[in-house]
């Protein structure tokens, strides 16, 4: 379903972006390219970012359930997205400030997803690339999403890790 | 030749905007909500003079509109409908606390608590008080967010008060508030000939966010706007308003909800009056605190009845307007 991955590529931008101008310093390296922290753990190589874990300091995307709607006159599609991140907080604060940047990113999770309109125009990969503009009528309608809900914090060695879940929507094409 | 339109869809929102214009007692006149200006209705800066009331929850709306066959012949056929009885009602909870959401789910006077006279008999809506301050005759500094009080009397503010701002009582009848109708007084007697009654009841209050060479900065623009010379300033303690009373708010509501394809729809409530007195709902927190059963959410409560106005296209007698903006390059 092409509707699916217009979702899944619009959400990861959005998310992306409002990341990113939220902290700026939220980056990562990725083959060799600093990025902004956010990553859709499918798209990169397999085994480089486990279950989205391995990266510390960055949202790790993961796509899970499918749900169609197809009783309006467009099929109403929920995916849902699992987004991982962790932190070992800063080697000069021998990692005793893991919680507190576990809390920032907390914040900006929140801040990135709640933000209104939590809505984005559907774009093609080539748009999203191209400066992230929608240009194509093709599309036309908005991928939308729900408020962020958040799992209990775990510890894994010295390591602090969360997942949340938020459930996004769009309309078949 | 293909289309490019996009199949219209149900719209799909998140909360409801509630937005408050005062109705002109006296003169009977609401404001009305042009229904062309839902295009370029700004949500989070609403035009004058509506009023950001916050977002609103469980918001319902009621129609009790009856219609009845009209029957002729024996036996009797339905042959046509006659409108029998025009009503409609709505009710929400406020998601936040402040004078205008506990006026208006209120219904009725809701009062300042003014700063009592020192030995002042104790009352329940508060006692005597302490007399108002005048504002600096031909102050240029005063306006809808400003009050020119002058050096002298700027001393007995502080920053963080909240203030009532109206003209003194003296013996009007009827409604009374600068701005809004805050309340209705039948005599001067009942209201003891207080001065301070309609400072009592205004609906303009503002808390003080500055005090610079006797100015008083508001937090936010006074409903009534700038204050005229017969203007006077109260200090507020705390909002009191009653079960019982005698007087109606009345108040012009405008529902926004913003769909997530761009779609807008909205409910224009011309006249809105309360139909329950003052009740609160109580709600879990989220997480882990709504298991506790302790912590809960105090929201505010209102059920409100819809009354007339006059449609200017074509006479008709009508509660309500339901508009909608469907989004761009839909099937209409």
């Amino acid at each position: 379903m092409l509707s699916v991955q217009l979702a899944k590529d619009t959400f990861y931008a959005a998310l992306r972006d409002r990341v990113a101008l939220g902290n700026p310093a939220r980056t990562i390296v990725l083959r060799g390219v600093v990025r902004p922290g956010v990553v859709a753990t499918e798209n990169e190589l397999p085994g480089a970012a486990v279950d989205g874990i391995s990266p510390a300091d960055a949202f790790c995307l993961r796509w899970t359930g499918l749900a169609v709607d197809t009783q309006g006159p467009m099929p109403l599609i929920a995916l849902g997205c699992e987004i991982r991140y962790a932190t070992d907080g800063t080697s000069g604060s021998a990692g005793m400030d893991r919680g507190r940047a576990l809390a920032a990113m907390d914040a900006e999770l929140v801040a990135a997803i709640s933000k209104a309109p939590q809505t984005a125009c559907s774009m093609l990969v080539a748009e999203i690339a191209g400066g992230g503009s929608s240009t194509s009528t093709m599309t036309g309608t908005n991928v939308f999403w729900g408020d962020v809900a958040f799992k209990p914090a775990v510890m894994r060695d010295e390591r602090i890790e969360r997942t949340a879940e938020v459930e996004v929507f769009c309309y078949g094409q | 030749m293909a289309s490019n339109l996009i199949a219209s869809v149900a719209p799909v929102t998140w909360r409801v905007r509630a937005y408050f214009a005062p109705v002109n007692r006296a003169a009977g006149q609401a404001t009305i909500f042009d229904a062309s200006g839902i295009a370029g209705f700004n949500v989070n800066a609403p035009p004058a003079p509506w009023v950001d009331l916050g977002w609103c929850r469980h918001f319902m709306r009621k129609s009790g509109t009856k219609n009845e066959a009209l029957h002729t012949g024996a036996p009797g056929v339905a042959v046509g409908q006659v409108r029998s009885e025009v009503e409609a009602q709505v009710s929400l909870e406020f998601e936040s606390w402040g004078k205008l959401q506990l006026a208006l789910s209120a219904g009725v006077q809701q009062m300042n608590v003014l700063r009592v006279q020192s030995g002042a008999a104790t009352n329940g809506s508060g006692g005597a008080a302490v007399a108002a301050v005048s504002l600096v005759a031909g102050s240029t500094a005063t306006s809808a967010t400003a009050l020119d009080v002058g050096a002298t009397a700027a001393a007995g503010f502080a920053i963080g008060d909240v203030v009532a701002v109206d003209v003194d009582y003296v013996a009007q009848t009827g409604y009374v508030g600068s701005g809004v109708s805050g309340g209705y007084v039948k005599s001067a007697a009942l209201v003891s000939s207080d001065a301070n009654y309609i400072r009592r009841i205004t609906l303009n209050v503002a808390r003080v966010t500055a005090i610079t060479g006797g100015v008083l900065t508001l937090g936010s623009a006074l409903i009534a706007g700038a204050p005229t010379a017969a203007i006077k300033v109260s200090r507020v303690v705390g909002f009191c308003d009653r079960e019982g009373g005698s007087y109606f708010q009345e108040w012009s509501a405008l529902f926004v909800l913003q769909g997530t394809q761009g779609d807008v729809v909205a409910f224009h409530y011309p006249r809105l009056q309360a139909m329950t007195g003052a009740a609160e709902s109580r709600d879990g927190l989220v997480g882990v605190q709504a298991a506790s059963g302790e912590l809960a959410r105090l929201r505010l409560s209102g059920s409100f009845r819809a009354l007339p106005v006059k449609d200017a296209n074509d006479g008709e007698m009508v509660m309500c307007f339901r508009t909608y903006l469907p989004g761009m390059m839909r099937t209409v």
